[in-house]
C-alpha cells in the first residue's frame, strides 16, 4: 500500500501512536543514536545514520537471562527473565539497518529459536527513511543487494520529498500504524509517484564506494585461507572491536554471571556483545588459541561475513552500511579489502 | 510455554570421584536431574554444566545413555567453572542444559571392529561408546582400547580399566618411565604403530590432545585405515551451545552443534581452527 503524509502531519501522526514505546534518532554530542521520544516533528536535515545500530533494540549489549539465588531449603532457584511486553515503534531506520534484522533473523530464528530475540522482533515496529541523499561517505549497500531505498526487514518506508513524506506500507504492522491516524494519509498523485522515483535514481547515482563483481567474492574466499592479505590488512589492527560492536549484522556474544551478593547467593546470568576481534574470544582455558593473530581474526571477520554465512543462509551478512569503514580508528576498509578480494578472481 | 535454550535444569551431584590428584586433578561427578526428569543423550554428546555465580562449561557426558539412573562427567580442573566444581560436594546442586553436538553415528558401525584411542581427559567421550558397546556387545565386532597419559597416576577410570582387561584387549601407555611399570612406555601414537590395529572392518575412535590426534591419524592411515573409517571430537571454546554466540566455528561449522564428532573425511576438508 502506498500512500503520501504531509510533513507538517508527521508530528500529528506520532502524537496518536500513544500505546508504543517511540525510539528515533537522537543527536549525542557529535552523532546520532536510537533514544527514546515522546515526539517527532520532523527528520532533521543533517541527520544521518545513528552511530550504534537498530540491532540494539532486539540484541541489546546486556541483556539478563535469567536470575539465581538460594533457596533455604537446598540449592538455587532459578527465575527466568524475558524481555518486557512492550511494543516498540522506531523512526529513522536506514535501509542498511533494517536489512541487518533481516540477516540477524535467520541465526536467532531459526532451528533452536532464541526467545528473547523472538519476543523482541515481535514488539519492535521498524518504520525506515530512505536515503536521499546518502547518509555516509562509505555507503556501499548497492553493491550487496540493497540500495538507498531497499524495504527488507521495515514495516513502513519514509521518502523525504519537497512537501510531503512518501509512505510505503509494506506489512500488517505497518497497516496497524497508519491507521492509528488514517485522516493524515492520502493516495498519491501521479507527480507523488514520479517525485519518489526521480529521488531514487538520483540517490543510485550517488554511490562512490562499491565493489566490482561482488558475486566472485565467495568462490575466491574459499580459495583464500592461507592468504598472505590477512597479515598485510590486519597488521595495524588494535584490536579494540568497534567493527563488530557497531556493525548492524555482527551478533556474537558471551554468557556470564554477574553476582550481586555470595552468602546467600543471588545474581544473574547475563549475555553480553562479544566480538571475534578479541583475542581471548577463542582461547582455551589451557592457552590454545585457534585463532592466535590479528591475521586470523580478520580473515574470520570477512570469511564469516561473505562465505560461511554464504553458504549456511545463501546471503551476504553484510547490508554495506559502511560503518566499520568509517569508524575504525586505523582506517581498515572492508571495501578495499574486498575489493582486492574480487580482483584475485579476476 | 516456549523453550527457553538458556535457561538450565536443576540436577544434583549424587557421587564424586577422585580420579587423578597433583596439579592437574580430574573427578568424575554422577548427577540426577531434580524431579527425576530425564535426560535422553546419543554417546559423544555434551551438556552444558552452570555452577551459579561462576558460570557454564560444556562437558562430554562420558556414561552411556542406556544407564538411566545418573549422568557422568569426567572433568579436569582448570578455570573459574571447573575449579568450583572440583569444590563441590556431593548433594550440591548444579545447572544442566543439553544435550548438544551430533553424537557418534553408532549405528551405522554395527558389525564393526571398534578401536578406541584415548590420551587424557580425551577418554571421557570414547567411555560412553565403550560402555554403550559392551552392553551391546553382539552389535558389535571386537573392541580394542588404546589408552595413554603423562604418568600412571595421570590415567583416568583406573579401577574401570582394570576390569575392562579381563573382557577386551587394553593397551596403555604412559609418557615416561616408572618404576613398577610394565606396560607399554612411549607416546599413544607409537603405541598404536606397535600394536598394528587391522582396518579390516573396522572403525578407530580418537580423542584426546590435539597433538596426539594429529599423529594417531598420521599413524592409523600408516596402517591402511581410510579417512572415513577414522573419527575424532573437536573441542573448541563454547558459550551458548546452539549455534548462536558465534564462537566455536570452524568455517561454516558450528563445533557445538554440527561437531564435536567429526570423521576425518570431513574434518580434513575444514579450516584448521581447533
Ligand atoms: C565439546 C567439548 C567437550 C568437552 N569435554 C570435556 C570433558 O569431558 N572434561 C573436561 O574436563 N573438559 C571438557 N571440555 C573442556 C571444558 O569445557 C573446559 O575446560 C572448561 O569450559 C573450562 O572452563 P573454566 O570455567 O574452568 O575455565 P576458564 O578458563 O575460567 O574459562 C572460562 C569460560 O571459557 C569457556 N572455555 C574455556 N576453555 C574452554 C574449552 N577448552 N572448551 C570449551 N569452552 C571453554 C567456558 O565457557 C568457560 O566457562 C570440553 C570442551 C568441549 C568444547
Ligand atoms: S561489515 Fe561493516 S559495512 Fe558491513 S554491515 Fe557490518 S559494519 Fe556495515
Ligand atoms: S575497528 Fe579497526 S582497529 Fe578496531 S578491531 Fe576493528 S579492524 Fe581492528
Ligand atoms: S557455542 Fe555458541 S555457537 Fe557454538
Amino acid at each position: 500500500m502506498e500512500k503520501v503524509l504531509k510533513k507538517s502531519d508527521l508530528g500529528q501522526w506520532v502524537a496518536r501512536l500513544k500505546d508504543f514505546d517511540l525510539y528515533g534518532p537522537v543527536r549525542e554530542n557529535n552523532h546520532w543514536e536510537f533514544n527514546q521520544i515522546s515526539q517527532l516533528a520532523n527528520f532533521p536535515e543533517d541527520y544521518t545514520q545513528v552511530n550504534v545500530p537498530l540491532k540494539k533494540i532486539l540484541l541489546p549489549n546486556r541483556e539478563v537471562l535469567f536470575q539465581f539465588e538460594d533457596n533455604r531449603n537446598g540449592g538455587p532457584y532459578l527465575q527466568e527473565v524475558l524481555p518486557e511486553e512492550r511494543e516498540v515503534v522506531v523512526f529513522g531506520v536506514r535501509p542498511c539497518d533494517a536489512r541487518g534484522i533481516v540477516l540477524l533473523e535467520k541465526v536467532f530464528s531459526s532451528e533452536i529459536p532464541d526467545i528473547y530475540f523472538e519476543r523482541r522482533r515481535q514488539q519492535v515496529y521498524v518504520v525506515g527513511l530512505s536515503c536521499y541523499p546518502l547518509p555516509g561517505e562509505n555507503c556501499f549497500c548497492l553493491s550487496l543487494g540493497g540500495g538507498p531505498f531497499s524495504t527488507k526487514g521495515m514495516d513502513i518506508l519514509l521518502t523525504k520529498m519537497q512537501s510531503k513524506y512518501f509512505v510505503e506500507v509494506l506489512t500488517p504492522k505497518g497497516e496497524k500504524l497508519i491507521k492509528a491516524a488514517p485522516e493524515y494519509f492520502f493516495n498519491p498523485t501521479d507527480k507523488d509517484q514520479q517525485e519518489r522515483q526521480q529521488l531514487e535514481r538520483k540517490a543510485r547515482a550517488m554511490f562512490t564506494r562499491q565493489i566490482e563483481g561482488v558475486e566472485k567474492i565467495w568462490p575466491v574466499l574459499s580459495q583464500m585461507f592461507e592468504s598472505p592479505l590477512w597479515r598485510e590488512e590486519s597488521y595495524r589492527c588494535l584490536k579494540c572491536g568497534i567493527c563488530t560492536y557497531l556493525c548492524p549484522t555482527c551478533h556474537c556474544f558471551d554468557i556470564t554471571d554477574e553476582i550481586s551478593s555470595t552468602a546467600p547467593l543471588q545474581g544473574k546470568r547475563v549475555r553480553v556483545w562479544d566480538t571475534c576481534q578479541f583475542p581471548d574470544f577463542t582461547m582455551h582455558s589451557s592457552g590454545h588459541n585457534p585463532r592466535p593473530d590479528k591475521a586470523s581474526r580478520l580473515r574470520q571477520r570477512i570469511m564469516h561475513k561473505f562465505l560461511y554465512f554464504v553458504e549456511t543462509f545463501g546471503d551476504i551478512m553484510c547490508t554495506g552500511c559502511g560503518r566499520c569503514v568509517s569508524k575504525c580508528p586505523v582506517g581498515i576498509d572492508i571495501i578495499d579489502i574486498l575489493n582486492k578480494v574480487a580482483s584475485h578472481g579476476a | 510455554m516456549e523453550h527457553n535454550p538458556y535457561l538450565p535444569q536443576l540436577a544434583r551431584i549424587i557421587s564424586i570421584k577422585e580420579e587423578v590428584g597433583g596439579a592437574r586433578p580430574i573427578k568424575t561427578f554422577h548427577l540426577e536431574l531434580l524431579n527425576g526428569h530425564r535426560f535422553d543423550f546419543r554417546c559423544g554428546q555434551c551438556a552444558m554444566i552452570s555452577v551459579f555465580g561462576k558460570g557454564e562449561s560444556m562437558i562430554s557426558i562420558s556414561s552411556s545413555p542406556l544407564i538411566k539412573e545418573y549422568l557422568q562427567f569426567s572433568i579436569l580442573k582448570m578455570g573459574r567453572v571447573t575449579t568450583a566444581l572440583h569444590e563441590m560436594e556431593e548433594g550440591s546442586i548444579v545447572g544442566l542444559r543439553g544435550p548438544y553436538g551430533n553424537g557418534f553415528p553408532l549405528e551405522e558401525w554395527k558389525g564393526k571392529n571398534l578401536i578406541f584411542i584415548g590420551g587424557g581427559i580425551g577418554l571421557a567421550p570414547i567411555w560412553s561408546v565403550l560402555q554403550t558397546a559392551l552392553r551391546q556387545r553382539d552389535d558389535f565386532g571386537q573392541l580394542t582400547l588404546f589408552y595413554g597419559a603423562r604418568t600412571s597416576q595421570d590415567l583416568v577410570f583406573k579401577d574401570e580399566l582394570k576390569k575392562l582387561k579381563e573382557t577386551i584387549p587394553v593397551y596403555l601407555s604412559i609418557d615416561v618411565k616408572e618404576p613398577g611399570w610394565n606396560e607399554y612406555v612411549g607416546f599413544v601414537p607409537q603405541n598404536v604403530l606397535d600394536k598394528k590395529p587391522s582396518p579390516e572392518k573396522a572403525i578407530a575412535i580418537t580423542c584426546g590432545p590435539p597433538i596426539m590426534i594429529k599423529f594417531v591419524i598420521k599413524g592409523l592411515q600408516e596402517l591402511g585405515f581410510q579417512d572415513d573409517q577414522i573419527f575424532t571430537t573437536v573441542e573448541n571454546k563454547m558459550k551458548c551451545g546452539i549455534g548462536k554466540c558465534g564462537r566455536c566455528n570452524i568455517g561454516h561449522h558450528y563445533v557445538c552443534k554440527d561437531g564435536p564428532v567429526y570423521s576425518w573425511a570431513r574434518l580434513k576438508t575444514l579450516p584448521q581452527e581447533y
